[in-house]
């Protein structure tokens, strides 16, 4: 996987390459362990993001945001 | 023109010289034939009397000179999403067309219109062309199409009237995708050319936010009048050049803004902008990715459950290729062994078997040497006594020996001893020769 930060759609096809891997049956012990344990960090990673979508609409408005965000610079 | 021809010369109008009479539905179809000859056109005026029936709408155009009744398929007029009010100026395209009429209904004659603008909008839609024109050529169509788009985004900034049905529209299609994470509203007018900074404005301000991954801009119809602000260049090219990519939802599906032109996506309703943002079923992606799990799971505890089995099989096998060897050479010894005695019981049998003969042999053989013998010496028992001088002696003959009791064979020999001894079977006689 790449060193860059993983978005759930990266996430979601590096699971999907590593389940064809792990499909073929043509990967070792050590190597199906590996990629086991990716996997399973994906998976959590994807759940969690699942999660963050799931709790219940959070409804902002943007005139608040920059009304807040001007008074804390003002404050500043 | 062909003509209709005539039918009974002898009905026509004394004194006239046209032609005819024909029958007016004959005369009728070729009007309609020739009135469908004309060419399509636009015209330009303002509407009258429109009413609208299940199928068609009609209305007349006119202007200071002249009118035309003119109709429209229902369905048609519908997706232009205009209202028609009398004297509204209109721009009108078609062609002439007319109704025969029969015995029982009255013709008609209509410009069938096909296409409708709002008269004014000409101009406008000559400056919008050549505005798309040069966003194109500028290559402000293609930056956000090549921006990313997340497939399950959290924050979610949308532009949009705070007051319009666009509102609804958009939470309507978040929620059959089943997300329900973080929206940023950003309320602007939506309605006329001077909205077009505002919305910029509300662009520029949404992408700052680190957390926005998408926006959607979402506009219900209108006419191009009232959707203009969604075709200002400065808009425009905001839209082109933000970090976020941008869903547009403004007007109907057969509205085409500039925005539509410039923005990522451009979709026909809020709920489909809505839709575009979050690609995916959450709950359909939560059941996906517990498959996907349990399948990782499973070849986790197989690849360790195989490999375990696999080993203990191999740990195995030198144990039991000892047993089977040591099996095997108990095996061979017991052979061996069994082998040994028949061997053994063989030989001695075979030895008994010599001896036994030997013994027969030597039996034999020593009876026949005993009774040999005795025969022979028998034999010579008998050649001995054959030569004994003592039978001959018996047999009446007599040995004359000399004194010391050697034989003399002759007469000779017995005159040189003089003193002889005559030795017959039973006793000896001493005698001197005389003479």
């Amino acid at each position: 996987m790449s060193a860059s930060p993983p978005t759930y759609e990266s996430a979601v096809a590096r699971i999907e390459e590593i389940i064809r891997r792990l499909d073929s049956g043509e990967a070792g012990l050590r190597e199906t362990l590996a990629l086991v344990e990716e996997g399973r960090k994906l998976v959590e990673y994807c759940a969690g993001e699942l999660e963050a979508v799931s709790h219940g609409l959070e409804e902002l408005r943007l005139d608040d945001l920059v009304a807040r965000l001007e008074g804390t610079s003002r404050q500043a | 023109m062909s003509q209709p021809h005539a039918t009974a010369r002898a009905d026509a109008a004394a004194g006239s010289d046209l032609p005819g009479p024909y029958p007016v539905g004959q005369y009728a179809a070729v009007l309609k034939r020739r009135l469908l000859e004309f060419a399509r056109v636009q015209l330009v005026g303002e509407v009258w009397g429109f009413r609208s029936s299940r199928a068609r709408v009609y209305f007349e155009l006119r202007d200071g000179r002249g009118a035309l009744p003119c109709s429209m398929w229902a369905s048609d007029f519908e997706t232009l999403g205009v209202r028609l009010a009398d004297g509204l100026k209109v721009v009108v395209g078609g062609g002439c067309d007319y109704y025969p009429g029969s015995a029982s209904s009255s013709p008609s004659f209509t410009f069938a219109v096909t296409e409708l603008r709002i008269a004014g909008e000409g101009d406008l839609l000559v400056q919008l062309e050549r505005l798309r024109r040069r966003l194109h050529a500028d290559g402000l169509f293609e930056p956000q199409k090549r921006l990313p788009r997340p497939l399950l985004p959290r924050t979610i900034g949308v532009v949009t009237g705070e007051r319009g049905k666009a509102r609804d529209d958009v939470l309507a299609g978040l929620e059959r995708r089943g997300w329900a994470g973080r929206i940023i509203w950003a309320f602007a007018p939506v309605q006329d050319r001077l909205a077009a900074p505002l919305i910029a404005n509300a662009l520029r301000d949404l992408a700052a936010i680190p957390e926005v991954e998408v926006v959607i801009v979402a506009r219900g119809g209108g006419s191009l009048a009232d959707l203009f602000a969604f075709c200002d260049e400065g808009l425009c090219r905001t839209v082109a050049l933000l970090r976020v990519p941008v869903i547009s939802s403004v007007g109907h599906h057969t509205d085409r803004t500039l925005i539509d032109d410039v923005a990522a996506v451009c979709c026909s309703t809020p709920t489909h902008a809505a839709e575009v943002a979050v690609p995916i079923d959450c709950g359909a992606a939560r059941t996906e990715l517990l498959a996907r799990s349990r399948r990782l799971h499973t070849h986790g505890r197989r690849a360790i459950a195989d490999r375990a089995r696999a080993l203990e099989r191999l740990a195995a096998a030198p144990a039991q290729h000892i047993v089977r060897h040591r099996r095997h050479l108990h095996q061979l010894m017991r052979e061996l062994r069994a082998s040994a005695r028949r061997g053994l019981e063989a030989s001695r049998k075979r030895t008994g078997t010599h001896l036994l003969v030997l013994g027969r042999t030597t039996e034999r053989a020593r009876t026949s040497d005993r009774a040999r013998r005795a025969s022979d010496l028998a034999r010579l028992a008998l050649a001995l006594d054959a030569h004994d001088p003592q039978r001959t002696l018996a047999r009446g003959y007599a040995l004359v020996e000399d004194r010391a009791g050697e034989a003399l064979g002759s007469a000779a020999a017995a005159r040189a001893a003089q003193q002889v001894r005559v030795r017959f079977h039973d006793d000896v006689l001493d005698a001197e020769v005389t003479r």
